[in-house]
């Protein structure tokens, strides 16, 4: 069975904000509204939570010319290639399905948290109640159907589209050349490809909690690929010692003092 | 009294020998559920114990006992264990462990290689236990915290792991007649001799005139 990978790609340019893509995936996924609170913008809620996947941040931008622009970046799991919270996830609760997009099972998921941190986009967030993480799973569900995402489905610019991986990547640079080059293609370049990529207006650099270069943290792979094989080689080359120690030298035997000291 | 008694050294007060298995037993469950946690090829532990989930908490809870047998043992032992400048010459030679050695210095309670133990749990327990706590609750630290929280606690648990297997070998079969120092606290007056010599001599002084 050929392997086929999704991408969705997320034209910020064409992004009007009007969130239809928040409303469909709580509504798609069943996911309760929570108490929010205004903080002076249009970004409700503040941030991602375990019921909200996706998110539309609102940014006030002004660039070198003094030109002020308004910036809108949905907001969402990038499901990376090389996902740093799969790598960590101890329980199989997080995997890449055969779409390339990273799944979620909360049957699975034990609440350790460990992904959280190791997230390069700070996407995954945790629910105090069910002890379980949440995160978007690029509707796993619709697309096994053959359906699009809701958020796709929603989007009335098209500024959320998916496709076959080469295909969206191509569409991606095509954009790119309409707009003149002014823009920037994100998300092809890093953690082995992410299976949602931006067409941004601006520099990376611009967006609010949008890492320039997201990897797989330093303390992720020390971790993963050093010192945990090396517990068991470790604990285990030392046994190896012990035993040739005991077969070589012998055990160290205490010196008693021969006859007449009892 | 018994020739048996005559014979035998109290070398352990039950205190210290409660300490050392509260200690030791929640060090080994933590490696174990800890191992069981890290590794699918030790998936048994979690099907063992109820699953991932619970072992996860269980994995906490023996840490929590873990930090405060470890707190006690620190206070404990940290006198006898206290290095001395004569512990250097004890591990240039290896503790005669490695190859025959005839001026090992005379050992006090503890020899250089317990010594070395004792610190490096008592460092790398530190570590395991402080981030162990970050782990438990990681967004409520800076990020970058969180992040090598995980991987110093995956370094210190193999320091642990690795120090542990020496200390069961040359606790039990690597020295013979040791191991009950840990369980009845008593040992023959020859492994005394051997093993802590100046401290038996200065124990056999003070009880000489009672």
């Amino acid at each position: 069975m050929k392997k086929t990978e999704y991408i969705k790609l997320i034209d910020t340019t064409r992004c009007t904000a009007c969130r239809g893509c928040q409303v469909a995936c709580k509504q798609w996924n069943e996911m309760p509204a929570s108490r929010t609170r205004n903080f002076g913008s249009y970004q409700n809620p503040p941030d991602l939570q375990w019921n909200t996947w996706t998110l539309i941040r609102f940014q006030e931008h002004v660039d070198k010319n003094g030109d002020f622009k308004w910036l809108f970046r949905k907001d969402g799991c990038m499901h990376c290639t090389e996902a740093a919270c799969i790598k960590v996830c101890p329980s199989g609760a997080l995997y890449h399905t055969e779409f390339g997009t990273v799944g979620i099972n909360q049957k699975l998921c034990i609440g350790c948290k460990a992904c959280i941190s190791a997230c390069p986009f700070d996407i995954p967030r945790f629910n105090q109640e069910t002890e379980k993480v949440y995160k978007c799973d690029l509707c796993y569900d619709r697309l096994k159907g053959g359906q699009q995402p809701a958020c796709v489905l929603s989007c009335p610019t098209s500024a959320i589209t998916i496709g076959e991986r080469e295909a969206m990547i191509d569409k991606a640079y095509r954009r790119l050349d309409q707009l003149g080059g002014k823009g920037v293609v994100y998300g092809d370049k890093f953690v082995g490809g992410t299976h949602v990529m931006y067409i941004l207006s601006e520099d990376p650099a611009v967006y609010d909690k949008l890492p320039v270069k997201p990897r797989i943290p330093a303390s992720v792979i020390l971790w993963k690929n050093l010192f945990k094989p090396f517990t068991l080689i470790g604990m285990g080359a030392v046994a190896g010692m012990a035993a040739l120690h005991y077969l070589i030298k012998g055990p160290h035997e205490v010196h008693e003092k021969k006859e007449g000291d009892e | 009294m018994s020739g048996k008694i005559q014979n035998m050294v109290r070398v352990t007060d039950p205190i210290e020998r409660i300490a050392h298995w509260l200690l030791a037993g929640s060090c080994l469950f933590c490696l174990f559920t800890g191992l069981g946690i890290m590794f699918r090829s030790w998936e048994f532990i979690p099907e063992l114990l109820g699953g991932l989930y619970a072992v996860k908490w269980m994995h906490i809870f023996s840490g929590v006992v873990f930090a405060f047998a470890l707190a006690y043992a620190f206070m404990m032992w940290k006198k006898d264990c206290a290095f001395e400048p004569d512990d250097a010459k004890w591990i240039a030679q290896g503790g005669g462990y490695l190859w025959k050695t005839n001026n090992l210095p005379p050992v006090y309670k503890y020899n250089a290689g317990q010594k070395l133990f004792f610190w490096f749990v008592v460092v790398f327990g530190a570590l395991i236990v402080l981030s162990g706590l970050v782990m438990w609750n990681p967004t409520a630290f800076p990020i970058a915290v969180a992040r090598w929280s995980y991987a110093l606690h995956a370094l210190s648990a193999l320091v642990i792991g690795s120090f542990f297997v020496v200390h069961l070998y040359l606790g039990t079969i690597g020295n013979p007649g040791t191991f009950q120092a840990m369980t009845t606290g008593w040992c023959s007056r020859a492994w005394c001799e051997t093993h802590c010599p100046r401290w038996l001599a200065e124990r056999e002084k003070g009880s000489s005139e009672s």
